[in-house]
Parts: C-alpha cells; sequence; structure tokens
C-alpha cells in the first residue's frame, strides 16, 4: 500500500516539475555556434524508471501511456510523448533482466534503486532506456530526414541533460546507508 | 477458438503494446494537420486552469518589463492617432473642407478589425511546432483561426478554444507559413527555421527587388492578419545560386521567450472572405 501511495505522489512531483518548471527553460549547450540546436530536458520518464519491479508489462505499458498522456497535453504534442514512453515501458523489463544477476521475481518489494543495482548498472538501465525513449520522441517530433545531424545533435544534447538531471535526482534521494 | 486464447494469453503484452503504439500514432495523425488539437492540448479546462496559476507566480516577476513595452505601445499608438489626424486634413482640390475617416465616400474599408486582450499564460520556443496558450476562450468571444498579435508584431493564430483557454500555434511553427511582403510590396510566404526562436526566413524572393539590412517584412491582407503587422526585420540576405533568389533572414519582432500580453484580433469579414475563395476552387 505504501509503495502505491508513495508512487503516486512521485508521479504527481515529477509530472510538476516537468511541466511547470523544465517546460520554461529552453536549453542549448553552446550558445553561439550557429544552429546548435535548443531543447527542453526531459525527467518524466525517470518515473516509469523507478516503478518496482513487481509491476507486470501490462501495467507498465498503461501507466506509461498515462503519464506520456499527461505530459503530452501540457504540451500540445498529442501522441508523441505517449509513443515514446510506451515504447520505454515495454523495453524496461528486458533491460532489466538483461542487467540484472537475479531473477526479477527475486526481488521482493522492491524497486530500481542505486541501493540493489549499483551505479553501472543502474546508470546503463537508466541511458539506454533514457536514449530510446528520447530517440523515439525526437524523430517523430522532427518526423524528417533532411537534417540529420540536427536531429542526432538534439537528442545527444537532451539524452545527455535528462541523465545529469536523474544523477542529481538519485543523489539527492536515495537514503544513505549508515548505522 | 481454445487456442486463440492461449495466442492471446501469450503474447498478451506485445498486443497492448501494439495497440497502444497504434493509438498513439493516431493521434499524432490526426493532429499533424493544425485542426482537432482539441482534446489532449493546452487549451483543455483542467491542463489550462493549472498554467493559469503557474502564470499567477510568475507574473509579478515580469511587471517591471511589461511596463516597458505597454509604454513602448503607447507611444507607437499615440504616433498613429497623429498620422491619422494629418492625414484627415487633407485639403478637396475644390471645395476646402476636410475629409473624416468614416467618409465611405473616401475611405473603402476592407475588413473591420475587433480587438481583444489576452494574457499569455503558457509559452514554448523550443519544439516544432510551438503552442502558446491564453487566458481567454469561447467565453470571450474567441474563436479558431483569429489572428493574434504582440504590441511588437505577429504572433500566431488560434487553433483551438475552449471556454476560458485558448491555444494559438505561434509564428514559430513548420505548419504555419504567413503570408507577408516588403517594403515595395514584393509578397511571400515567411516561415520559420526550426530551433532558432528568433529566426524567420523568407524564400524566393527575386533579385530584383533591393534588400537592405533592417528592411521590416509585414503581414498582408490576404492571410488571417490585419495588414501591416510588423513580422520582423531583415538581417541576412542571402543569394541562392541555383535558382538565383533571394533567401531573406529575419529577426522576429516579438521576443517570444518574453511574451506577457497579446491582442487577439478578430477580422469580422474573414468568414465571410474564406467561403468566397472557397466558391471559386
Amino acid at each position: 500500500m505504501g509503495t502505491i501511495i508513495k508512487n503516486f505522489i512521485r508521479f504527481f512531483i515529477i509530472i510538476a516539475v516537468q511541466v511547470l518548471i523544465l517546460n520554461k527553460i529552453s536549453l542549448r549547450w553552446w550558445s553561439q555556434p550557429y544552429g546548435f540546436p535548443i531543447f527542453i530536458p526531459y525527467i518524466y520518464p525517470l518515473f516509469i524508471l523507478l516503478l518496482p519491479f513487481e509491476v507486470p508489462v501490462a501495467g507498465l505499458l498503461v501507466i506509461g501511456f498515462i503519464t506520456g498522456l499527461s505530459i503530452d497535453a501540457f504540451m500540445n504534442t498529442p501522441g508523441i510523448h505517449a509513443f515514446a514512453t510506451v515504447l520505454l515501458a515495454y523495453l524496461r523489463t528486458n533491460v532489466l533482466n538483461a542487467l540484472l544477476p537475479k531473477h526479477l521475481s527475486d526481488y521482493k518489494a522492491q524497486a530500481p534503486s542505486v541501493k540493489n543495482m549499483n551505479w553501472t548498472p543502474f546508470l546503463t538501465y537508466a541511458a539506454f532506456l533514457i536514449a530510446i525513449h528520447h530517440t523515439a520522441y525526437f524523430v517523430i517530433e522532427l518526423w524528417s530526414m533532411q537534417n540529420v545531424g540536427y536531429l542526432i545533435l538534439k537528442i545527444i544534447a537532451s539524452t545527455i541533460t535528462t541523465l545529469l538531471l536523474i544523477i542529481s535526482y538519485v543523489m539527492l534521494f536515495t537514503k544513505q546507508q549508515s548505522r | 477458438m481454445r487456442n486463440f486464447i492461449l495466442f492471446i494469453r501469450r503474447f498478451f503484452n506485445l498486443i497492448l503494446f501494439i495497440t497502444l503504439e497504434i493509438v498513439c500514432l493516431v493521434l499524432i495523425a490526426r493532429t499533424h494537420a493544425v485542426q482537432g488539437v482539441d482534446l489532449i492540448s493546452s487549451s483543455n479546462s483542467m491542463v489550462g486552469a493549472l498554467y493559469q496559476k503557474q502564470n499567477e507566480v510568475v507574473y509579478y516577476f515580469e511587471l517591471k518589463r511589461m511596463n516597458d513595452s505597454l509604454l513602448n505601445e503607447n507611444k507607437k499608438l499615440q504616433e498613429r492617432i497623429v498620422g491619422q489626424q494629418q492625414w484627415e486634413r487633407v485639403k478637396d482640390t475644390i471645395v476646402n473642407r476636410g475629409f473624416r475617416a468614416s467618409d465611405t465616400s473616401v475611405t473603402l474599408t476592407y475588413a473591420n478589425f475587433i480587438y481583444r486582450t489576452a494574457r499569455v499564460i503558457n509559452n514554448e520556443v523550443s519544439n516544432t511546432d510551438n503552442y502558446i496558450t491564453i487566458n481567454r476562450g469561447s467565453a470571450d468571444g474567441i474563436k479558431k483561426n483569429m489572428a493574434v498579435i504582440s504590441g511588437a508584431g505577429a504572433v500566431g493564430k488560434v487553433v483551438s478554444v475552449s471556454k476560458h483557454f485558448a491555444s494559438v500555434i505561434s509564428v514559430l511553427s513548420e505548419k504555419q507559413p504567413i503570408s507577408a511582403k516588403l517594403h515595395d510590396g514584393t509578397f511571400g510566404p515567411v516561415v520559420w527555421e526550426i530551433g532558432k526562436p528568433d529566426v524567420l526566413i523568407m524564400k524566393d524572393v527575386s533579385q530584383e527587388v533591393k534588400i537592405r539590412r533592417g528592411d521590416a517584412v509585414m503581414t498582408t491582407n490576404f492571410s488571417f492578419f490585419p495588414e501591416n503587422i510588423l513580422i520582423g526585420r531583415v538581417f541576412k540576405v542571402e543569394l541562392i545560386k541555383k535558382n538565383s533568389m533571394q533567401r531573406i533572414y529575419l529577426h522576429t519582432a516579438v521576443n517570444f521567450r518574453n511574451l506577457q500580453y497579446v491582442y487577439v484580433v478578430e477580422n469580422t469579414f474573414l468568414q465571410e472572405k474564406m467561403d468566397l475563395e472557397e466558391a471559386n476552387k
């Protein structure tokens, strides 16, 4: 019961942070070099990444769809975020199975975190899924292969920014194992 | 039948995945045309209400800058009034009397515009198509396809309306080229260059037109915009060798990053004009 409420609250907080703060900040890694893309960091996939291990794939898909649609409503991009998030939710289980030493069902009442996965697997997990999410999103958003370089730059820049945000989230909200 | 059910159970996740993705794709395809952003968009009343709350907080930080822009705009309007008065005093050659602007034998009214003010409660500049949400909706008389301008220049067009909010697709959008003209009346579409929130391009202007840096590019009255609204100013002219046409780069007149107040302009003759043009096709 506690985890459900916790995740509910996390859902609202992450969406609020995404919509009310991050969407207002248009980032650009270098300001001058002509034509370097500006982008918004998308941190909301983190919510899907942090769902408990027990959630079945069907559940993940539905939750992903709802999350994506809520972001879509705020960003005026019906379907695009939902598409990318459902894709991420579908791949999540496979990626976790590939990265974890034990089977998923062995982790009782736990969620992916740095504590039970260690830094490297957790970051690989996050980086891989975020990269897929961003690729899907930006490919659909731009929907043209006219300037592939621009597309790739945009994907890479915003993936890195999102990962930095995720790392800071993890560092802030992981309880230290002391005593 | 049993096999079928087994099949569904076996591949339930995959089927659900594909169904959801198809739903998403349908949503994307449906809104690829500008129409029909209705359901999932920021003019949706719940989303609008949240943005309104957020704007109420951010609003105060912007007051100083807004004062300045209002002052500038007042100045511009004053100048226009002065211009109007001078024009009215043009003398008739035979009888020494002034014309009035309402004198129908002299002035032809092509369009009748109603201005409504609105506050921007959400704004974006970094997407492929950028939308602005304003705090006026159908209850205030806003309808689809109305032009949106700010004190500085052209902003965009209303695409979807709810009771108290409306979504505006801004000039910074691939989908929304606008009809523009240069100082000598040459007209052509102005499009946005993706990724740069302050650069617009006017393509294929013939070489005979002499353009200098700083020239104003205005709206025409062919489109939904009222005539002579500033779109931007030229900062670079490029000669394309391939078809010996000029390509003009403009800085937008409006600073989309700190847009605060806009005017929604209703052209009362727009529907009639559109119907007439439709009938010719």
